[in-house]
C-alpha cells in the first residue's frame, strides 16, 4: 500500500502559513529573534519567536479569545487548517488526527503556577485546564472538525516524526482513511530555562554543523502533513516511502558518540523504502546546533553514506528547535523540496568540524531535481526517528 | 489483529528489591518515586533486567506525566527568578523518561514510543502493540502505563470540583505481550477498538458481548480513582479473570466524558 | 581546607542525591568522573551549581572545567582561590 502526502500545514517563527515561511527561506532570512518579545521571562537568549501574541493568535485562527486556548493549542489549530484545506480533505471520512507536543499547556500554566504556590486557592483554573498534553490535540480535532481517531505523541524532540510513523500505520491498518500528523509546541519559560540549565542554548544565532557552534535557540511553531492511502486520491504531493524509530541507548539527554540510534534509525527508514543511501537526494538534517548533537549525527552520517554524502542541511537556523513540532515543521520542508526541488541552506555555517569535515548546503536553490528526502529527528531518552519521502 | 499475553502487573505486585530490579545506581538516584515505581514494574513484569535486551518494542503511556519533577523544577524557576536552575528535574519531566530509562538499563536500541492521551494513552500504547506484531515489526513488546497524584495534582482537582463523586488516585501497569502463544502466555488480546461514541450497556452487551459466559467490565476504571491512566487497572483486572478461567472479558471505559474504548481479552482455546 | 573538603562531600551527596554513601565513603582525591563516582554531564552541571550558590564561585569557560573537577581536592582548591571573601 503506497502512503502518500496530500496536504501541508505549517507555522513558525518565520511566519503563518507556507508561503510566507518560504518567502523569507528564499531570501535566507532567519526567523529567530535576538531577544524574546511575547514570551515573558529574564533570559537575554535569541528565540524562534513567531511575533502574534495570544490574543492575534485567537483572532487570526478565528477563536473568541475568551476561550483562553494556550498558544501550543492555536499554533496546532492555524497549521493543521491549512493542511486540511491544502488537502482539500473530504471530512466526511473517517480523518484522524496524531498530534504531538512536549510543551503542551506549560505556557498557561507556568503563569497559574507563580500564584498557586503562593497560596493554594490563586491562579485562575482557566490556566491549568489545558495543561496536558492532550489538551491540544483535542483543540485542534474539535476546531478542525476530525472526528476520527485521535492521539498524542510526546517523546520529546522526535515526537512529529513519531506521529507521521504513526499515522502510517493507522493508514495501513484501516483504522482512518486519512490522517493528520505532526505537532505543534509554543515558547515557555519552563523550556527555555530548562534548555538553559542545561548549557546547550547559543548566546548567538545557532550554527549547526559549524566547527564554532555553541548550542540550539529554542524556537516555536506547528506543522502537519495530511497523509492518505494512494488508490483513494487523484494527485499528491510525494509518498511517504520510509520510516523507523530507534533508541540509542546511551544516555538520557546526550547522544552517543558514534551516533548509534541515529544511524540505526535512517538505516531502518532506508530499508523500509527499499533504497540505498545512494539514492538520498537531501538530507533534512537534526542538526540543532549543540556540540553533541551534530557530532553524532555527522558521525551517523559518514556511517552510513561513507564518502558519498548527499547534500545535506539543518534548517533550525531558521527556525529555531521547535521540539517536538521540529519533525512535522521539517517533513514539510522535505516534502516541498520534491515538489518544487527547494535545497535549504543551513544558515550560520562557516567552518566543517574537523573531526568530520562534512559541508552542509550554503545558499538556497530552487528547481532541482529532488527526488528522495531523509528527514532526521531525535529527542531527549535516545529516541531517534527518520523519514524519508519520495517522488 | 491479536496479540499474546504473558503478564500484566501493577506497582503493588513488586515485591523484588529494587537494587535489584533498578542495579543502575546512577539511573536510580535521578529517578522520582514515579519514574522508580515504572521502571520497578517494568522489570518485575519481564521476570528481570536482563529480559529487557530480549524487547523489539517499549511502548508507554501516561495521561499527565511527570508532575513531581515537573512542579519541581516551575517551583525553582518562580522562586529564584530563573537563576541557578538545577537540570535535573527539567529532564526528569520528560514524557518519554521512563521508556527512554528501560532501554538504558540493557543498551536496547529497539522501538520507543511513548502516548499522551488523557484516558485513552494506555489503549493507544496496546494499539500500536498490535499493529506492529501484525506487521511483524515485533515479536516481544512491553507496554505500560503511569501516573501520579501529587498535592498540587490533588488541589487544583478538587478546585475544579472533580472529586464530589470521585476519589484521587495513581498507579502504574507493565503488559508484557508477545506475537506467538507460548507456555507462559496466560491470555489472547483480540481487539481494541475506539469508539466515536457513547454506548449504553445494553448496546455494549449487544454489540460486544456474544456469550452468556462473558463478563462485562464496565467503566470500573473509577474503582481505581480518577487518574487517566486507570483504564489499564481495568485491563489488569480482566487479564486476571481469565487467568482464573473466565473464557472472554469485555472491557468498556468511557472514562470521565472521553471517547469510550472496548478492550477485548479471552482465553486459550 | 578540611572543612570545606567535608562540607564539599556533603553538597555532592545532597544534590546529586548519591545513595547509601557518607563523606567518609569519597577519597578526596580519587577521580568524580568516568571512574571512581562515576558521575556524568549532567552530574556536572548540578556541580557548577554548587559553587555557584554555596560559594559564589562562577566557571566562566566550561571548557577548563575538566581539570577542575577531577577530585573533591580540585574542586576544593578551585573554591580556595576564587571564592569571594
Amino acid at each position: 500500500m503506497k502512503i502518500v502526502v496530500t496536504g501541508l500545514g505549517l507555522v513558525s517563527a518565520l511566519g503563518i502559513g507556507i508561503e510566507e515561511n518560504i518567502a523569507l527561506i528564499r531570501e535566507e532570512k532567519t526567523g529567530i529573534k535576538t531577544l524574546p518579545k511575547i514570551l515573558k521571562t529574564s533570559n537575554k537568549l535569541p528565540v524562534g519567536e513567531l511575533c502574534v501574541s495570544n490574543e492575534d493568535l485567537h483572532s487570526v485562527a478565528n477563536i473568541n479569545s475568551k476561550k483562553h486556548f494556550s498558544r501550543t493549542a492555536l499554533l496546532g489549530i492555524l497549521a493543521v487548517r491549512e493542511a486540511i484545506l491544502d488537502a482539500n480533505l473530504d471530512m466526511t471520512k473517517r480523518v484522524g488526527l496524531v498530534s504531538s507536543t512536549s510543551v503542551g499547556g506549560m505556557d498557561l500554566s507556568e503563569h497559574f503556577f507563580e500564584k498557586f504556590i503562593e497560596n493554594d486557592t490563586s491562579g485562575r483554573l482557566r490556566d491549568v485546564r489545558m495543561h496536558d498534553c492532550a489538551a491540544s490535540t483535542e483543540a485542534i480535532a474539535r476546531y478542525c472538525n476530525i472526528n476520527g481517531y485521535t492521539t498524542t505523541i510526546s517523546t520529546a524532540c522526535s515526537s512529529a516524526a513519531n506521529a507521521i510513523i504513526q499515522g502510517a500505520k493507522l493508514l495501513k491498518h484501516n483504522i482512518v482513511d486519512a490522517v493528520i500528523v505532526g505537532g505543534s509546541d509554543a515558547l515557555s519559560a519552563f523550556t527555555l530555562n530548562g534548555f538553559n540549565s542545561l548549557m546547550i542554548l547559543d548566546e548567538k544565532l545557532c550554527r549547526p554543523f559549524d566547527a564554532g557552534r555553541s548550542g540550539l535557540n529554542l524556537g516555536e511553531g506547528a506543522g502537519y502533513l495530511v497523509l492518505q492511502r494512494e488508490k483513494d486520491v487523484d494527485t499528491y504531493y510525494c509518498q511517504l516511502a520510509g520510516w523507523a524509530n530507534r533508541n540509542d541507548a546511551h544516555h538520557q539527554t546526550t547522544s552517543s558518540t558514534d551516533g548509534d540510534g541515529a544511524y540505526l534509525a535512517m538505516k531502518e527508514a532506508l530499508n523500509k523504502a527499499k533504497l540505498s543511501p545512494a539514492q538520498v537526494n537531501y538530507i533534512n538534517a537534526h542538526g540543532t546546533g549543540t556540540g553533541n548533537n551534530d557530532a553524532a549525527e555527522s558521525a551517523a552520517f559518514i556511517r552510513l553514506f561513507g564518502k558519498k554524502l548527499p547534500p545535506f542541511s539543518s534548517t533550525k537556523a531558521f527556525t529555531g528547535h521547535t521540539l517536538a513540532a521540529a519533525g512535522g515543521i521539517e517533513a514539510v520542508f522535505s516534502v516541498l523540496a520534491i515538489k518544487n526541488g527547494y535545497l535549504y541552506p543551513n544558515l550560520g555555517f562557516t567552518t566543517p568540524i574537523e573531526d568530520y569535515g562534512l559541508k552542509p548546503i550554503t545558499k538556497f536553490k530552487d528547481g532541482v531535481e529532488v527526488d528522495c528526502v531523509l528527514s532526521n529527528s531525535f529527542g531527549f531518552g535516545g529516541n531517534c526517528s527518520s523519514i524519508v519521502f519520495i517522488r | 489483529m491479536k496479540c499474546f499475553i504473558d503478564k500484566v502487573i501493577t506497582h503493588k505486585d513488586v515485591t523484588t528489591d529494587i537494587k535489584v530490579l533498578i542495579p543502575d545506581a546512577g539511573l536510580r538516584r535521578r529517578m522520582s518515586s514515579l519514574i522508580k515505581n515504572a521502571v520497578s514494574t517494568a522489570v518485575e513484569c519481564l521476570g528481570g533486567v536482563d529480559k529487557i535486551a530480549d524487547l523489539d518494542a517499549i511502548i508507554t503511556a501516561t495521561g499527565w506525566g511527570f508532575l513531581t519533577d515537573s512542579e519541581r523544577f516551575l517551583r525553582n524557576m518562580i522562586v529564584n527568578k530563573e537563576e541557578l536552575l538545577n537540570p535535573t528535574p527539567f529532564i526528569q519531566s520528560t514524557f518519554n523518561t521512563v521508556g527512554g530509562q528501560i532501554s538504558l538499563l540493557k543498551n536496547n536500541h529497539c522501538y520507543n514510543m511513548t502516548y499522551v492521551h488523557r484516558s485513552h494513552s494506555f489503549e493507544d500504547a496496546l494499539l500500536d502493540a498490535m499493529m506492529r506484531i501484525a506487521d511483524s515489526e515485533s515479536k516481544n513488546v512491553l507496554v505500560g502505563a503511569f501516573d501520579e497524584a501529587t498535592p498540587s495534582q490533588q488541589r487544583i482537582m478538587e478546585r475544579m470540583g472533580l472529586f464530589r463523586h470521585h476519589n484521587n488516585g495513581e498507579g502504574t501497569v507493565f503488559a508484557h505481550l508477545k506475537s506467538e502463544k507460548s507456555e507462559n502466555t496466560i491470555a489472547e488480546l483480540i481487539k481494541i477498538e475506539f469508539l466515536s461514541e457513547s454506548l449504553t450497556q445494553k448496546e455494549c452487551l449487544l454489540k460486544y458481548v456474544y456469550s452468556e459466559s462473558s463478563v462485562l467490565l464496565w467503566n470500573k476504571y473509577k474503582n481505581y480513582g480518577l487518574f487517566p491512566t486507570a483504564t489499564a487497572f481495568t485491563f489488569t483486572d480482566a487479564v486476571n479473570l481469565v487467568k482464573e478461567g473466565v473464557k472472554e472479558v469485555v472491557v468498556y471505559n468511557e472514562y470521565f466524558g472521553a471517547k469510550p474504548t472496548v478492550i477485548i481479552v479471552q482465553n486459550l482455546l | 581546607m578540611e572543612q570545606l573538603i567535608k562540607e564539599l562531600k556533603e553538597h555532592l551527596i545532597e544534590e546529586l542525591n548519591l545513595e547509601d554513601i557518607t563523606p567518609e565513603d569519597i577519597d578526596a582525591e580519587a577521580p568524580l568522573f568516568g571512574e571512581g563516582l562515576g558521575l556524568d554531564s549532567i552530574d556536572a552541571l548540578e556541580i557548577i551549581l554548587i559553587l555557584e550558590k554555596f560559594y559564589g564561585v562562577k566557571l566562566s569557560n566550561s571548557a577548563e572545567a575538566k581539570p577542575i573537577f577531577y577530585s573533591v581536592k580540585t574542586l576544593a582548591e578551585y573554591i580556595m582561590q576564587n571564592r569571594k571573601q
